[in-house]
């Protein structure tokens, strides 16, 4: 469904800063993707490109056999409309609408009638548990709350690729929990692709696969098989040999 | 949610950062149509005497009109600045570029249509009160009725509704949306601290001192030929004081860590500096409309102050009568004045003076004009003025209004054709002969041996207190009686002042609204300059407060942030403000001390006003976030 054939990405600058470099990765549909890999390796920078925020340097990134660096403006927001759902560490919620009107956006842009996106909100608020925050606005909802609706508007348009860059990242570990769950359940519903970057082995040991990336390169990538609880230890293991966090089991002990 | 919805949304759920804008916009209306429903006053229009009053209401109106096609364009871009991030993350969910500039499109034309609507319904509410006090102000002799003034409505709502229209579709017409990357990284994007030269820095200082020296020492008209010159130089100045040189001083500043390092010194400083990039546009804009409203309304009120206080000064007669040689009807005219003084039963004391011109030798038939000590001094005893005494056969070179011709001729001898020399060591300025602007006074004896003149001119004056009662209607009745001719000149003062009074009636109130408007529109970009940068002083503040900063450190800095915005660049208007007023008044030679500190002093507390109410919400808006 998504391939990523050989991407590199270049950010020039007074000094050229190489993020990343010659990235393969190929998603099949309904397949739910963890990438991990030390603060700034380039994890965000792939989900990007994804996302046609940015675009590759070099290589070519195919959503179901098509390239999105060939599209055209106008095909690539209707590509964004309907194919592609985003959520943001930071939510990213637009704060002159209420909770209900941030998620029929994506309709909105598309045309959809009133009538449709009311039911679509609604069938989608019950699912997430927001139904009660509808009508409120975005400054007076907790950060479980906000991402909940951020979530909720990546998915009403039913999208076929949903992206989310550290969904989990401002929560606590209750509404963490709750999130991913509810990740899941989309993409077992409704067989929605779904592309994680996440730092926390909790969330990525959700996923059906984690791509590791360190330096801006592939490093290893790991399923999970049958047992979470071994794919949760096998997700620490290689973070600890990938190094990079504080709190990580250092390589070298000293006795 | 529809797409009209949910742009309409963005606008009314926005209203802070909306309101200095609209409200602005708003009071440009509605002048422009106040000022339409008198200019198309059927009573006005009609009658040719105001023909003045209604020109002059019709080219401030337009000049209100470009004004406004401005004021909309600057700031209608530079919210489209401040909601980058906005634009990115709606282009993520799949907004088309077309749909962008609808939206845009549909929000400008939101806030245009209540902005006209609402002008429009303030002008009608306030229509009567306006013609009421516009009576009053042109010093109309008739009473304005109130009429439905469609004409001006028409006109109001087609110029705006084009203006708004216009600008919208420029606006999102020449809308690039750039990478999407930057755009939605636009917030966290560090903002690049701005460099300056000190080179520039220092032409600051030479630009101003040169163009105030300029104008403090400008004499008499020479201020006319300096106004272009000085207005470039301050203007560019201006410009780079705020570009430059005070980037280069908070950045001399920041080196200096026993400064820098004190207390919230830091905080503010380092905000500054990064800020200034963005401040230094609005400053410089704030800064130089203000000083236009300021000078505007300062000249105006000195004017009419120096309508009111030095018209009797400088002409302190009741009527003047000037008979050129060739004047046969010199005496009958002269008869008709007193006749008509003491039917009108007005106290004046006559009085009368020989000007003799005598061609000078050296140039092609320039003529000198010598005045007799005696008579001189006799008028000057009337009006109570100081007596000129001559020593040793020397003159004494007198002007009058703004020429300074006479001090020109000072100590150089000037020989006559008839061979005699004339020399002044003494030039005084002196209402005495009011209907010429220099000549000399000599003594008695050296007029008398000079010979007859080539020419000799008859001046005579009936002094007496002004504001006497049917001093006005019988100055109108003998200007009918002496219309004007090339064989004499008659003046009387109080008709005049008073028609001069009632012609500056319109100009005085026109350019007070006009500068009102300019004024606001500077606090409109004040108000959104400052709310641009709340969400990021909210945050800066919610992370400083962490590490401890007490209530009532937090207001100390908020206090010096808002009051420098407010301040700064209302202070350079002040004195740029004060230079020009200075200047005006030593034109005139007429001391504008107490209007332009009235004038100023007012603009002063205005500002003082707008920034207490300013900074009252901001700092609520900044505790209410932290406490969140």
């Amino acid at each position: 469904m998504l391939q990523v054939k050989q991407v590199n990405k270049i950010y020039e600058g007074n000094i050229a800063y190489r993020a990343l470099t010659d990235i393969d990765l190929t998603v099949d549909e309904g397949e739910f993707i963890g990438i991990m890999g030390p603060s700034g390796s380039g994890k965000t920078t792939l989900l990007n490109l994804i996302a046609t925020v940015d675009s590759p340097t070099t290589g070519e990134i195919l959503i179901d056999g098509k390239s999105i660096g060939r599209m055209g403006k106008n095909e690539l927001a209707v590509f964004r409309r309907r194919q592609l759902g985003f959520v943001f560490q930071d939510f990213n919620l637009l704060n002159t609408l209420t909770v209900e009107e941030n998620m029929v956006l994506p309709l909105t842009l598309d045309g959809a009638p009133v009538r449709e996106m009311k039911e679509k909100a609604q069938r989608i608020a019950d699912k997430l548990g927001i139904a009660s925050i509808m009508k409120k606005r975005t400054y007076e909802i907790s950060g479980g709350q906000s991402q909940r609706t951020a979530i909720a508007r990546a998915m009403i348009h039913s999208p076929k690729l949903l992206l989310a860059d550290e969904p989990t990242g401002n929560l606590d570990s209750k509404a963490a929990k709750d999130v991913l769950d509810m990740l899941m359940t989309i993409n077992q519903e409704q067989k929605t692709t779904m592309l994680l970057v996440t730092h926390d082995a909790v969330a990525a040991s959700y996923c059906h696969r984690v791509v590791f990336i360190k330096d801006g390169r592939f490093y290893t990538e790991i399923h999970r098989g049958d047992n979470r609880q071994g794919f949760f230890q096998k997700i620490i293991d290689t973070l600890s040999l990938l190094g990079g966090y504080g709190n990580d089991v250092p390589t070298i002990r000293i006795p | 949610m529809t797409f009209r919805q949910f742009a309409f949304r963005n606008v009314t759920r926005n209203k802070r950062l909306y309101t200095a804008y609209f409200l602005s916009s708003m009071f440009m209306v509605m002048v422009f149509f106040t000022f339409s429903i008198f200019a198309s006053h059927p009573q006005l229009s009609a009658d040719r005497l105001n023909s003045s009053t209604v020109v002059a209401l019709t080219v401030s109106k337009w000049i209100i009109y470009v004004f406004s096609f401005f004021f909309v364009l600057y700031s209608m871009s530079a919210f489209l600045q401040s909601r980058k991030k906005e634009f990115g993350l709606m282009i993520l969910q799949g907004m088309t570029t077309g749909q962008l500039r609808r939206m845009i499109f549909m929000e400008n034309m939101l806030i245009g249509f209540s902005a006209i609507a609402g002008g429009l319904g303030l002008g009608l509410v306030f229509a009567k009160g306006i013609l009421l006090a516009g009576e009053n102000i042109i010093a109309l002799n008739e009473r304005l009725y109130f009429y439905f003034p469609l004409q001006a409505i028409v006109l109001t709502l087609v110029s705006f509704l084009l203006l708004f229209v216009l600008i919208s579709l420029f606006i999102s017409a020449v809308l690039r949306s750039g990478k999407l990357i930057t755009l939605i990284k636009s917030d966290r994007q560090p903002k690049k601290e701005p460099k300056a030269s000190l080179l520039l820095s220092l032409l600051v200082v030479v630009l101003i001192g040169i163009s105030y020296f300029l104008s403090l020492r400008a004499e008499g008209l020479e201020a006319v030929l300096l106004l272009l010159p000085v207005v470039i130089m301050v203007t560019v100045a201006t410009y780079l004081l705020f570009t430059q040189l005070s980037v280069y001083i908070i950045r001399r500043l920041k080196r200096q860590e026993r400064f820098f390092w004190f207390r919230t010194n830091m905080l503010l400083f380092s905000d500054l500096s990064y800020r200034m990039k963005d401040n230094a546009r609005t400053f410089f804009l704030v800064a130089i409309i203000s000083t236009v409203s300021f000078c505007a309304i300062g000249s105006l009120y000195g004017f009419q102050s120096m309508l009111y206080g030095s018209l009797p000064k400088h002409n302190p007669y009741l009527f003047t009568y000037l008979a050129r040689e060739g004047d046969s009807m010199e005496q009958a005219h002269v008869q008709l004045v007193n006749q008509q003084l003491s039917e009108s039963g007005l106290r004046t004391e006559p009085a009368e003076l020989e000007l003799s011109y005598y061609p000078l030798a050296a140039g092609s038939g320039e003529m000198l004009l010598l005045v007799k000590q005696s008579q001189y001094n006799h008028i000057a005893e009337i009006m109570d003025m100081e007596l000129i005494e001559l020593r040793g056969g020397q003159a004494v070179a007198v002007d009058y209004g703004l020429s300074r011709n006479g001090e020109g001729m000072l100590n150089q001898p000037l020989q006559l054709q008839t061979g005699a020399v004339v020399e002044a060591d003494r030039a005084i300025l002196s209402p005495v002969v009011s209907v010429v602007s220099h000549y000399l006074v000599v003594p008695d004896a050296l007029l008398s041996s000079l010979g007859n003149p080539s020419r000799a001119d008859h001046y005579y004056a009936w002094h007496g207190p002004a504001g006497q009662k049917g001093a006005d209607a019988a100055g109108g009745q003998l200007l009918n009686k002496l219309p004007y001719s090339e064989a004499y000149q008659f003046r009387a003062m109080d008709y005049q002042m008073d028609m001069t009074v009632k012609n500056f009636g319109p100009m005085m109130f026109v350019g007070f609204f006009v500068g009102i408007v300019f004024f606001v529109s500077a606090g409109s970009f004040l108000y959104f300059r400052l709310y641009s940068d709340l969400d990021e002083d909210k945050h800066k503040f919610k992370a400083i407060s962490k590490l401890g900063l007490s209530e009532k450190e937090l207001g100390r800095i908020l206090n010096r942030q808002i009051s420098l915005l407010f301040f700064a660049p209302i202070i350079v208007a002040l004195v740029h403000g004060a230079v020009a007023l200075t200047t005006l008044s030593h034109m005139f030679q007429y001391s504008l001390l107490k209007e332009s500190a009235l004038v100023l002093g007012l603009f002063f507390i205005i500002q003082l006003v707008y920034f207490l109410i300013v900074r009252l919400f901001y700092t609520r808006q900044v505790r209410l976030a932290l406490r969140q």
